[in-house]
């Protein structure tokens, strides 16, 4: 099965490039670079095969795993996984392919720790049975954990450590809530849990259990402090890879389980839901101004970003008194969009920084300037990427937040426009960073013996760039892809 | 008649006859001193595997007068013992201080004594077995002589050690004067009736279990003793005796006294949470590894004692499964450092490990098996042992109880967390550069320790297994 494959190649790579050791490091890069390339072609491949046509899930693969507890290995893909696996898939070729510029110490665990979370996070994506997808969500923390904790910068351990608590303890009671789904449903099938019949006040609560594992994933407002931490602390690698991919799960499942398994909970904590998503926009926008760190900056950028997809998950609760399916529909297409969108525009400009980085070791914003005079070609896709990530039409950037701003007006214009502020904040910050780092004087003598990007950089950040071009200009395959399986997932919400 | 009887105690007899063979050898032989402990007794233990295999095929039956109890249980947990012994063996370092200190041939005799706690039928049978096997801990806590940790350790243990058992026995004296019998048959009939002074026996009789199994407040020996004996020692007191201590909890309390079910579910209830909490909470402040994971173990206990408080079959299975999992865990993290550790150095604490990534990828990488499987993390065997026991737990409507269990399992990730960032985040001036263990040492390390990725990854014998092994008793004449 090729789902199977594309999760498994990867860990098995993983674990051929630990047992050959760090004298072969150079042997290992080679093949993590053509594994990660192949699994990506794999995934090319079933995007080729996919039927965008119907609802259900596809490539499904079924066998019996725990049989006394009706665990199944239950693997299968759909409109909203696919777009991820695609994302997941697209961007470990381009960590691994630029992590022989970050890590030099012990590069075989650096890249075996990719590979593992590579098939781990495509797991998650795919995975149909809430067990498994628990196993995926929760041994993804171990790569993480160590990429963080070895690679990472000063203050690696706090961050790591930190890290690690605030999302277990956050996935822990999502443990809780599957196995009470469990005991009423008697499977592990998350499909089964969609038609439990559920009092709100038990909506409710299974709906918090959950939201405490993918508001810090996401992360929320006010559970979102360690990534700011985790970010700066990172290696390149690891804060694209923590930005791009990590924080969509919990976009991911707050589609995947609240919303369709509590829908009436959902409704009843949709304004608390909206007023955090507000927060995030516009105070963790407001924080970002303040950042003289980039990673950080790009870090709060990022939760600010994500706030767009929880408004989109949330937005259409409080449209009138009926539901109203156009307006969940355009909703979660943008969030989809803005999560599949900020993915590649925070992989975009962490490896930007990474590019920076390599060659003044700094990350505080003084002590750049003038960038522009000694790397034209790097200053230029910086430029585009920083606009991107500010919404200018033409970049993906635009076409999430729009459509969820769009929906948002459906739903209420006082939210729609709290939301749209983000259209000035964020060109604020990115821009300001932009003039501080790009342009203005050469700051000093280091910055005027720059070389420019060379070979590497320039195809990995090309490739985002390109990616990120398309995506804006001709959104339109991506929401085709996604339409039917949302059509399913408003269903479920209207709870017809 | 006597000779069939004697076909069921085959185990016990195989053990019994090694204890007196390398008694001899010992006393008699003594060039042949350092390796016979480890060649005898390991090829005991694979003998004695192989005969329980062939036991668990046959019917249940109690033999010496409804004494002796042999039945999927007793010959399923005596399995476990066996298996576990058999890694302790052959983890165990063959240095001539080890061998010196006779310390396989005590740990025969605890395995003897294990023995009989998974068979008793009754309760003086019953504390035979409990007897043997804590005097022979003593022994073995005590076998560094000449260290002062060691020698103070083991008289602490003994001190405990011996009120816990004076509990015991003032129990089950309790128990005869009420019913004027000590057998478990008996007890196990459903007829007998909620009374105060049953109630106060079974709580001096808890008291003895809960020192067993080093539960709150009965706890102070295990860090203190693990500190104080030998890694190889410590692997073994911190793996074997628990076994024993579940075969004394299952027979006494979850297939006897039906009638105050209610009464000892709370009292193991408020231990194993105590357990859980205070462990876990103490062990984070701990610098020496092995006081770390004597607190550890004490949390483990915690899951294992809460479990058993369900009160019922399904609250045991989960329970002994946890059990498994965490000799299995413990098993790996001792032998890591019994490995590592060589005669000029002993890896006792946190920083004798840092940057152990860089000297011995390897067994770092065990190591973190090892911790991760500890929290709890999948797809490590640890994750499904508390992920069972929630399970039931929720089960059984417990919810507040799941929910404490689970925030000191977040909590306990902490310290399980700092073995791993000293050994792959820190860097240090003095690596552990050990030369010494040999190669079957490290082979059994590396099976254990690859056994928790691969049980993780597909747990269902380990849990049918515990199924089958925990199935109302029927007796077949």
């Amino acid at each position: 099965m090729i789902v199977d494959q594309i999760i498994w190649l990867p860990i098995l790579t993983a674990l051929i490039i630990v047992a050959l050791g760090e004298k072969r490091s150079e042997l290992s890069y080679k093949i993590s670079l053509f594994i990660s390339i192949l699994v990506f072609g794999l995934s090319v491949y079933v995007l080729y095969l996919f039927d965008p046509t119907t609802s259900g899930f596809q490539f499904v693969l079924k066998t019996q795993w725990i049989e006394r507890f009706n665990i199944n290995y239950h693997l299968g893909i759909d409109g909203i996984s696919l777009p991820l696996i695609l994302l997941t898939t697209f961007l470990t070729p381009i960590v691994i392919y630029t992590a022989k510029t970050t890590s030099k110490n012990k590069l075989h665990q650096y890249l075996a720790s990719f590979l593992l979370l590579e098939g781990l996070m495509v797991g998650v994506f795919s995975a149909m049975d809430a067990f498994l997808f628990y196993v995926f969500w929760e041994a993804m923390l171990i790569p993480m954990f160590l990429i963080i904790g070895v690679w990472g910068g000063k203050n690696r351990i706090y961050a790591t450590v930190k890290f690690f608590l605030y999302t277990f303890l956050g996935s822990v009671f999502m443990l809780i809530a599957i196995i009470y789904l469990y005991l009423k449903s008697g499977s592990y099938l998350i499909t089964d849990f969609y038609y439990l019949p559920l009092q709100v006040n038990q909506q409710i609560v299974i709906f918090m259990a959950f939201l405490f594992a993918f508001a810090v994933k996401i992360p929320m407002w006010p559970v979102h402090t360690w990534l700011p931490d985790a970010h700066v602390e990172a290696p390149t690698g690891g804060s694209v890879i923590l930005a791009a991919v990590l924080l969509k799960m919990g976009g991911y499942g707050l589609l995947r389980f609240s919303l369709p398994i509590s829908p009436e909970g959902s409704m009843t904590l949709a304004p608390l839901m909206i007023t955090l998503s507000l927060i995030a926009i516009i105070y963790i926008g407001l924080v970002a101004i303040a950042q003289t760190d980039m990673k950080k900056l790009i870090a709060y950028s990022s939760i600010s970003h994500m706030g767009f997809v929880t408004l989109g998950c949330f937005v259409f609760f409080i449209e009138g008194n009926a539901l109203n399916p156009a307006t969940i529909n355009l909703a979660i297409n943008g969030a989809m969009i803005q999560m599949i969108s900020h993915g590649l525009i925070s992989a975009a400009l962490f490896l930007s920084i990474g590019v920076m980085y390599d060659r003044l070791h700094t990350r505080e914003i003084n002590d750049y300037g003038g960038i522009v005079t000694t790397m034209p070609k790097f200053a230029t896709l910086m430029v585009f990427f920083a606009l991107a990530n500010a919404a200018l039409p033409g970049t993906s950037g635009f076409v999430g937040e729009l459509t969820v701003i769009l929906a948002a007006f459906k739903a209420n214009g006082f939210i729609a426009s709290l939301s749209a502020l983000t259209l000035i904040i964020g060109a604020a910050y990115t821009l300001w960073m932009i003039k501080r780092v790009i342009f203005g004087p050469v700051k000093n003598e280091k910055i005027n013996q720059l070389n420019d990007m060379n070979k590497l950089e320039s195809i990995s950040l090309g490739l985002l760039a390109l990616s990120i071009l398309i995506l804006g200009v001709w959104p339109k395959p991506l929401i085709d892809l996604m339409n039917e399986s949302i059509n399913l997932l408003t269903l479920f919400i209207t709870g017809t | 008649m006597l000779i069939n009887e004697l076909y069921f105690i085959l185990p016990e007899l195989i053990i019994t006859s090694c204890i007196c063979l390398l008694v001899l050898i010992n006393s008699l032989a003594k060039n042949l001193r350092q390796y016979s402990g480890v060649l005898i007794g390991s090829a005991a233990m694979m003998a004695c595997i192989f005969v329980s295999l062939i036991l668990f095929s046959e019917n249940s039956v109690d033999i010496f007068n409804n004494h002796f109890r042999v039945d999927n249980l007793a010959t399923g947990l005596k399995l476990v013992t066996f298996i576990t012994t058999l890694i302790v063996i052959l983890g165990t370092n063959t240095d001539k201080l080890n061998a010196d200190s006779e310390i396989i041939l005590i740990e025969l005799f605890a395995v003897l004594g294990v023995l009989i706690l998974c068979s008793a039928n009754n309760l003086l049978t019953l504390y035979l077995g409990l007897e043997t096997l804590t005097l022979s801990m003593y022994g073995l806590v005590a076998s560094k002589r000449s260290s002062e940790i060691a020698t103070e350790s083991a008289m602490k243990f003994f001190i405990q050690g011996a009120i816990a058992s004076a509990f015991f026995l003032y129990g089950t004296s309790l128990i005869y004067g009420l019913y004027q019998t000590l057998s478990l048959t008996i007890f196990s009939n459903p007829d007998i009736n909620n009374s105060i002074e049953l109630q106060l026996a079974l709580a001096f009789i808890i008291c003895g279990i809960a020192f067993k199994f080093g539960a709150f407040p009965f706890h102070s020996w295990v860090p203190d003793s693990y500190q104080g004996s030998s890694n190889s020692v410590a692997l073994f007191i911190s793996t074997v005796p628990k076994i024993g201590a579940f075969a004394l909890i299952y027979r006494l309390l979850i297939t006897s006294f039906i009638a105050v079910t209610e009464f000892w579910t709370i009292l193991i209830l408020v231990l194993g949470l105590m357990s859980l909490i205070f462990g876990n909470l103490i062990a984070i402040s701990q610098s020496n590894l092995k006081r770390l994971l004597g607190y550890s173990a004490i949390g483990h206990m915690g899951f294992v004692l809460i479990a058993i408080s369900i009160g019922s079959l399904e609250g045991a299975q989960a329970s002994l499964f946890y059990l498994l999992i965490y000799i299995l865990m413990t098993s790996v993290a001792f032998m890591c450092l019994e490995v590592l550790s060589n005669k000029n150095r002993s890896i006792v604490t946190l920083s004798d490990i840092k940057d152990l990534n860089s000297s011995h990828p390897w067994i770092a990488l065990i190591m973190l098996f090892s911790m991760f499987s500890m929290v709890g993390i999948p797809p490590f065997i640890g994750f499904y042992a508390k992920w069972i026991v929630l399970s039931e737990l929720l089960n059984a409507g417990m919810l507040s109880v799941s929910i404490t269990a689970i925030i000191m399992s977040v909590i306990a990730a902490f310290y399980y967390l700092r073995v791993v960032w000293y050994m792959y985040f820190e860097k240090t001036e003095l690596p552990v550069m050990q030369k010494g263990s040999t190669l079957i040492q490290k082979s059994t390390l590396s099976i254990i320790g690859v056994m928790i990725l691969l049980m993780g990854l597909y747990p269902s014998p380990m849990i049918d297994f515990c199924k089958s092994i925990i199935s109302p008793f029927i007796l077949i004449d």
